[in-house]
């Protein structure tokens, strides 16, 4: 997936004008589409082999964890492409465009996030054992969006960090694999070291993807409230994190006078 | 013209090339270790121990599949951005002759995915490595390289064609790890996909892998995957030769 | 027999626009170019930039499908036999893509060798005669991608001549060289004609044409306009006077009116920093210089007339017709 999303990218997607006005379906519909719906099988089998979860263990893991990381990279490319001292600058100079900026540059990638994870549920859906209730999936979507836009706030970070690395890859790639192995996709926290379960639950995507299992299975959204909560917590603390990182590379970048070489 | 010193002319250079590239070498080791510690777990948490080293394996050979891919699907592309392409069409040889050995050069890559895999589950997780073949299987890994790398030329050359190739080639990761039963037995996917499989020499060379390291008869595949891959040269030689025609008819050998 | 022989090559290339809805353009780069080179000329196509050069030397060297028209390098038809042609040229371009940056000079001298079928006894020599020939002994062991723009293009120049072909092609060579490397450089490109080589070299700097073209073809907008000796096209307006003005802000409505004063064959102009440079021609024996100063507008400078120069000859021949 991370391979998609790389080749999405740099086939030219990146800005935010451009995420909606220049997609050819010829790169679209691969990345986008058929990949994440490959990766949703080749987990569901891979868990069948080794007895280690249902198809709806897989599908739920898998379905929100493509949409959420198209967030991720999303966010962090469109940082990571920016330069200080044309966009950045004065988004945090002004409080009042902060929000607006932000929500501006998210709201494409959490469309396209929910897009492709309906086309991911629907697929597991005809493909798999999965048989999520109808009445479940308002929730569903409901915890996908404020799935994706958590991992959207932490794509922030993501390409905050980069920025400052001078190579948005760098941090993205590694992010996109730590997300794989520790946000509980295709392994229950419970079964990994206490260590690697604590680094999970810091991480976006986690709770998410524990809600969105509860409400596949039945669940109303009272009883994921909680998780919801934290959900929106973990993502609300990677975008203030994000925040006080940009302001620290600023002030540094203008310190040693590298404002524009960043 | 001598075909072999291109070839390993070709090979030698390509592997250099490619084994200086930061983030080549990154994703061909980064990748399979987190693919086989993901499994590593599942399969840990499905209790099935004894199956760990078949996992380390396919994970292994995944690691293959994934650098081909990387490195094959954009070859073509790449050496067309670098400027490159046209030198290698303007030279004697035909085309193929010359891309054959750097296709296969970026399936030789996968051999640190594949060595980086099993040292990480003997040492990371205990998992025992015990070859059953040993013999044999130094002659496997060698021909399920030879075979992807090989598929995977045949794949960028019928996908050069056309601009989203990347797209394309990037996307048939997971659908060729699944059909190809890299990870887990053609047996447990539904009947319909294994004669898909069969014609493809990944999972030959996944099988002589693994039948080499676990036990069974490891020569048919061995033989089934060179094969295959002799076939992919022949086919690979004709859609390149299409490409070619193509590109200097509609003068995209040197677009960027 | 002519070693390269060009018929009415013609290149259509279709390009499409505009992200919705797609037209596509169709482009006549190359409108019927002939023309033939005799063994061991230096023969250079000088033309502006979009003039067709580069697409022409392309279907020469068997990377371009001509749309009609043929071409023969050494006798061989460049699109039936693109083979035996490609064994028989060297193909050497400007700019700085097409080298393998992440490996030495002398990796990719080796790999070309062995593309090109260099006996396996003699590349190394061969490699070490042309790292020292185009200037880069001692530095071979480095990677490429540290290569100054010049550095690279003497590299290119050693890799189209590893296989010692009897027609070398160069497209551009010098461009955005700096001076001293580009001086070397065409030193470099004269030695090969001592060599015996036949040379097509395109270009669009003219004094380069003059200096190093035993004959040159001016081409323009797809079509040859002139072809000879640096002294035929010179000859072509050797009856006239250049007239030079410096001006200082001279407005587009005076040049107009420069060009329809009685007599005036054609107006250049060339910007400097501050001001501009008029060149105007007319016929020798003709004293237009009052009445051209009656039609600039704005301050003017230095006025003097002078004889023509190559450039001169290619400016009147692109832009009057």
């Amino acid at each position: 997936m991370r391979a998609n999303l790389r080749v999405f990218f740099i086939g030219g997607l990146i800005a935010y004008r451009g995420l909606f006005n220049w997609i050819s379906p010829a790169y679209y519909i691969p990345t986008m589409l058929l990949g994440p719906i490959f990766q949703i099988l080749f987990f569901a089998y891979l868990g069948r082999y080794s007895h280690s979860g249902s198809d709806a263990f897989f599908a739920v893991g898998n379905a929100v964890q493509v949409s959420a990381m198209a967030g991720v990279f999303g966010m962090a490319l469109t940082i990571g492409g920016e330069r200080w001292t044309q966009t950045l600058s004065p988004v945090l100079a002004s409080p009042a465009n902060r929000l607006a900026l932000f929500l501006g540059r998210a709201l494409p990638q959490i469309a396209n996030g929910l897009f492709v994870s309906v086309v991911g549920f629907v697929a597991a859906r005809l493909l798999l054992d999965f048989h999520p209730a109808l009445a479940s999936v308002p929730t569903l979507a409901l915890v996908v969006v404020v799935t994706t836009v958590s991992c959207t706030a932490f794509g922030l970070a993501v390409g905050a960090l980069g920025l400052r690395l001078r190579d948005v890859f760098l941090v993205a790639n590694p992010a996109y694999f730590l997300m794989l192995l520790l946000c509980g996709v295709n392994v229950r926290l419970d079964a990994l070291p206490t260590w690697l379960a604590t680094i999970g639950r810091s991480l976006p995507l986690t709770h998410g993807i524990a809600a969105a299992r509860r409400v596949a299975a039945g669940a109303p959204l009272a009883d994921v409230g909680g998780l919801v909560g934290t959900e929106i917590g973990v993502g609300a603390a990677w975008a203030l994190a994000a925040y006080a990182m940009l302001r620290f590379f600023e002030a540094e970048s203008r310190r040693r006078a590298t404002l524009d070489s960043m | 013209m001598t075909y072999l010193r291109i070839f390993w002319t070709g090979w030698f250079f390509q592997l250099k090339n490619l084994t200086r590239s930061g983030l080549f070498v990154f994703t061909s080791l980064v990748e399979p270790l987190i693919i086989s510690t993901l499994s590593f777990y599942m399969f840990k948490a499905g209790h099935r121990p004894g199956t760990l080293f078949y996992a380390a394996l396919g994970a292994g050979v995944l690691g293959i599949w994934s650098s081909t891919l990387f490195g094959s699907g954009g070859a073509i592309s790449w050496q067309r951005w670098q400027g490159t392409l046209e030198l290698l069409v303007a030279a004697p040889p035909p085309l193929i002759a010359i891309v054959v050995p750097l296709a296969i050069a970026t399936s030789t890559i996968g051999m640190y995915s594949l060595t980086a895999t099993l040292l990480w589950g003997k040492f990371a997780f205990g998992i025992p490595f015990h070859l059953v073949h040993p013999l044999l299987f130094a002659v496997a890994v060698p021909a399920a390289v030879v075979g992807l790398g090989l598929f995977g030329l045949l794949i960028a050359s019928t996908f050069v064609l056309y601009r989203a190739a990347n797209a394309l080639a990037n996307m048939l990761e997971f659908p060729i790890a699944l059909v190809c039963g890299v990870m887990v037995p053609l047996s447990i996917l539904p009947g319909w996909s294994n004669p898909i499989g069969w014609v493809l020499a990944p999972t030959w060379g996944v099988r002589a892998i693994k039948r080499a390291a676990l036990g069974g008869d490891a020569v048919t595949p061995i033989l089934m995957c060179v094969g295959l891959g002799a076939v992919y040269v022949v086919l690979g030689a004709y859609f390149i030769r299409i490409m070619e025609r193509r590109a200097m008819q509609r003068a995209t050998l040197s677009l960027t | 027999m002519a070693v390269v022989e060009a018929v009415d090559l013609r290149r259509t290339y279709r390009t499409s626009t505009g992200t919705f809805r797609r037209r596509t353009l169709e482009v006549e780069a190359v409108r019927g170019v002939s023309f033939e080179i005799r063994e061991g000329e230096l023969f250079g196509l000088l033309g502006p930039n979009g003039a067709g050069k580069t697409t022409t030397i392309k279907m020469l060297i068997t990377l371009l499908i001509p749309t009609s028209g043929t071409a023969r390098v050494l006798g061989h038809d460049v699109v039936k036999d693109a083979r035996e042609v490609r064994k028989r040229i060297g193909y050497v371009f400007g700019g700085d893509r097409g080298l393998y940056e992440r490996l030495s000079a002398l990796d990719n001298l080796r790999y070309f060798a062995e593309l090109y079928a260099v006996d396996p006894a003699r590349q190394k020599r061969r490699i070490a005669e042309l790292l020292e020939l185009v200037g880069l002994t001692g530095r071979e062991r480095e990677r490429v991608e540290g290569y100054s723009r010049g550095m690279r293009q003497r590299l290119h120049i050693a890799r189209g001549l590893l296989h010692d072909p009897p027609v070398v092609f160069l497209d551009e060579p010098t461009i955005g060289v700096d001076p001293v490397g580009a001086r070397e450089l065409r030193a470099t490109i004269e030695s090969l004609k001592d060599a015996g080589k036949t040379v097509l070299l395109t270009t669009h700097y003219m004094f380069e044409a003059d200096a190093l073209c035993d004959r040159v073809a001016v081409i323009a907008r797809g079509r040859i306009l002139a072809e000879g000796t640096p002294d035929d096209l010179k000859a072509t307006v050797a009856d006239r006077t250049v007239v030079e003005i410096e001006a200082y802000g001279v407005s587009e409505a005076a040049v107009e009116r420069l060009r329809r004063v009685p007599g005036v064959e054609s107006v250049a102009v060339e910007e400097r920093e501050h001001a501009q440079l008029l060149l105007v021609q007319s016929p020798q024996g003709l004293e237009l210089t009052r009445a051209l100063l009656q039609e600039v507008d704005g301050e003017v400078g230095r006025v003097a007339a002078r004889e023509p120069t190559l450039e001169d000859a290619y400016v009147a021949l692109v832009t009057e017709r």
